[in-house]
């Protein structure tokens, strides 16, 4: 069998399996895509949190916040995961089980492991975002008599998005790929059904670029839509 | 206090660090006036400006506006600046917003004013500066000029009792700087109190009442205008008005 022939073979196989397996790989896909969403939402609010926890004056938040940054962006997200799905538990705190959602503790861990993982990298997204936003743009707000909180919500934010959003998108497309750890917790995402189709069909490497091309698929047009999103922002203002 | 004191410095002092900005600086701004305030750069003219609004908070001394001490940590500042009408020279219109919503956001938010009549009066105001057909564009599509203008209106808006004008013209080409100007010499014209940090020893000699001189972090001379400029007493003074006015 000449190289064209294998690929062709290769490409056959990929083929049969991506359509006999699609229910399977679907389910996969939605469980992925349920799990980054949720995971891309509670991170943005938790490091937004964060990030004005880090660019307060309150020195014991600010302190909190730059370790939890620093301590989850230092430690692999797999042994966070481990943590939390297996260490809460002997702790004493457990995932609540919902009758009609399935797997519901499972996923309330996955997800939560993968928020608080990113909620530190958006945390930093976010704070460089409304740090480069001009200071004069504050001054001016004050200066008309805006509460702080005011200027933050209607001048600062509004301009922030702009710089953060991007950097975002590169974000969701992270977590989008590196939910795949949470197959190890038994939450059946596309990485999880991929091993499943592996370990019946006995075919590995075709499987894993069906998965791969799945991913592929994923990101690629999450990140379209987020370039999408920038450029409807960027009308008017600039 | 007297009846016509809008600001009153008494021994104001700022400090960056170890650098000693601002010494035991003492003047008092009255209803009605223009006030210059001159100086080399460097000298503390835009620190003293805009510690009378908090921007920088004064390490030492007290700032009295309309009679509160608003240096008092008890103050509600934003109450009070809300009288203090500040133009920067860098404009800082915000970018997220249009003209009019630049105008209009201050009123209707902190004043609670009916959207509508905020509106209509803006473009009233836009109409005085020469600028009622950029009331939809954003600070982005503006010139300079149009922008200062703007950002003057905008201060306007809140109807203060005094402005606070921050090196206005000095971000400017300079075919734009006549425009601002006039806007100022109007604003003059109608009374509105006024402290003005420039470099246009025109304005500073035809349209301000008084004229304040810094140098090193102090009043060096605070005197009428025209005496100033035809008398200066201070060798500072002299040395600098020879630089700036002899181009």
């Amino acid at each position: 069998m000449n190289p064209i022939e294998g690929l062709l073979y290769f490409l056959d196989r990929m083929v049969r399996i991506a359509t006999k397996y699609s229910s399977f790989f679907g389910q996969g896909v939605m469980n992925t895509l349920i799990i980054a969403f949720f995971a891309v939402l509670l991170g943005t609010i938790l490091g937004t949190l964060l990030a004005v926890m880090k660019m307060g004056k309150l020195k014991p938040t600010r302190w909190f916040a730059t370790a939890y940054i620093e301590f989850i962006r230092g430690t692999p997200l797999m042994i966070q995961l481990m943590f939390i799905f297996y260490g809460l538990p002997m702790a004493g705190i457990t995932f609540p089980t919902v009758s009609f959602i399935p797997n519901f503790d499972r996923f309330a861990a996955g997800i939560f492991a993968m928020s608080i993982n990113s909620a530190a990298y958006v945390a930093e997204i976010v704070r460089s975002g409304i740090q480069a936003v001009d200071k004069g743009q504050t001054e001016a707000a004050r200066s008309l008599g805006f509460k702080q909180s005011q200027t933050l919500m209607m001048v600062v934010l509004p301009q922030a998005i702009k710089n953060i959003l991007p950097a975002l998108g590169n974000e969701f497309v992270t977590v989008i790929k590196e939910s795949s750890i949470v197959s190890i917790i038994g939450i059946a995402d596309l990485m999880y059904q991929t091993s499943g189709v592996m370990s019946v069909t006995y075919i590995q490497l075709e499987t894993l670029a069906v998965a791969a091309i799945i991913y592929f698929i994923m990101t690629f047009f999450t990140s379209r839509l987020i370039a999408f999103a920038e450029r409807k922002m960027a009308n008017g203002t600039r | 206090m007297a009846q016509d004191e809008l600001i009153v410095v008494k021994d104001l002092n700022k400090s960056f660090g170890k650098l000693h900005v601002l010494k035991d600086v003492n003047t008092t701004i009255r209803k009605g006036e223009v006030v210059a305030v001159i100086g080399p750069s460097g000298s503390g003219k835009s620190t003293f400006l805009r510690c009378l609004n908090l921007l920088e908070v004064p390490t030492g001394g007290h700032v009295f506006f309309e009679g509160v001490d608003i240096c008092d940590k008890k103050t509600n500042i934003d109450l009070h600046r809300q009288k203090i009408g500040m133009v920067f020279q860098q404009f800082n219109l915000f970018n997220n917003m249009t003209v009019l919503q630049n105008i209009t956001a201050a009123p209707v938010k902190i004043r609670k004013m009916d959207p509508k009549a905020a509106e209509e009066k803006a473009l009233q105001l836009l109409d005085r500066v020469g600028l009622a057909d950029k009331a939809g564009s954003y600070p982005a599509q503006l010139s300079g000029g149009q922008k200062q203008r703007v950002a003057i209106v905008r201060a306007l808006a809140m109807e203060p009792d005094v402005m606070l004008f921050d090196e206005p013209t000095s971000a400017l080409d300079p075919e734009m700087v006549g425009e601002v100007l006039q806007v100022m010499k109007d604003l003059a014209a109608e009374g509105m109190t006024m402290v003005v940090v420039t470099h246009e020893m025109s304005f500073a000699r035809e349209v301000s009442s008084r004229v304040i001189f810094m140098a090193d972090g102090q009043i060096r001379e605070d005197r009428p205008a025209r005496d100033l400029f035809a008398d200066p007493h201070d060798d500072r003074l002299k040395d600098f008005l020879s630089k700036v006015l002899n181009l």
